[in-house]
């Protein structure tokens, strides 16, 4: 249980400068399970497990801030937007009802 | 042979139907098993009064939002909203708050903002149990709310 989820965290448009607004998409593999589903293999109800609160970061600055429940779909995507103001490190905290931790960084490389 | 069960589970089906036609008792049932079942479930008059407040929200067409008309799975259902509202220091966007009318919880996502965002905008996609309105409630700094709503037509639903 204690594996790594994959996430990913994508930046568009792919080429950007200073300045401009950029939608930063979040995308992360996990089951978004709401505690109402039966387990089809052993018949009991799975118990929930999703995903609670989400923040956005950057260089350790959060820009946005997100609480989330159940009703939001299997491998959830979110996507905001974020005026680019140099160079750094976006970093995308989360966290879910069962405790897990997880974090995922991408580099922001603006174009001069 | 197929033919005799064919008819058999015909004359089923409409015994069935006929025994359990009003539909309002299938309603209160479905409205139960959701109340009984859902860990913090929440319906959608309650969670705007936890939002706002008690205070007064508005109908505008400043927020952008879509979603399909006819979603044909409700499993994944791509929401949009765009507010179209200045992201400055003075006034700005704080919340989004994405509802839904009829799942156990109404509550699919708060996404607060600040003016480093410089355009309010947020996608996700979301659960629905059956047909039913999507409702974007946003915030806006001097206290006020705004929202709108648009109804999803769900042929499957995603709420197992």
């Amino acid at each position: 249980m204690a594996e790594a989820r994959k996430a990913m965290i994508k930046i568009k448009p792919k080429k950007y400068k200073v300045g401009d607004t950029v939608k930063v998409d979040f995308i992360v593999i996990h089951p978004m399970d709401t505690g109402m589903q039966k387990d089809k293999k052993t018949g009991k109800i799975k118990p929930a497990h999703y995903i609670d609160n989400i923040t956005f970061s950057f260089e350790g600055k959060p820009f946005t801030t997100m609480k989330v429940w159940e009703s939001v779909s299997t491998n959830p995507y979110f996507s905001v937007n974020y005026k680019i103001t140099g160079k750094g490190k976006i970093t995308v905290d989360y966290t879910d009802n069962q405790g897990e931790k997880n974090s995922k960084s991408k580099k922001v490389k603006p174009k001069e | 042979m197929e033919r005799r069960k064919f008819i058999q589970s015909m004359f089923a089906a409409t015994a069935v139907a006929a025994i359990a036609t009003p539909t309002t008792i299938f309603a209160e049932e479905a409205k139960k098993k959701t109340a009984k079942k859902g860990p913090n479930d929440m319906t959608f008059d309650e969670a705007v009064k936890a939002i706002t407040e008690g205070k007064e929200v508005k109908d505008s067409d400043k927020i952008k939002l879509t979603v399909p008309e006819i979603a044909e799975n409700g499993a994944v259902v791509p929401v949009k909203v765009e507010v179209d509202y200045p992201m400055t220091e003075k006034e700005s966007v704080t919340a989004i708050h994405i509802l839904n009318t009829a799942n156990g919880n109404a509550r699919c996502a708060d996404v607060m903002l600040t003016p480093a965002n410089d355009k309010a905008y947020f996608a996700t996609r979301v659960k629905l149990s059956k047909t039913q309105e999507v409702v974007a409630l946003v915030a806006l700094s001097d206290g006020s709310f705004i929202k709108a709503g648009k109804s999803v037509k769900v042929t499957i639903g995603g709420c197992g």
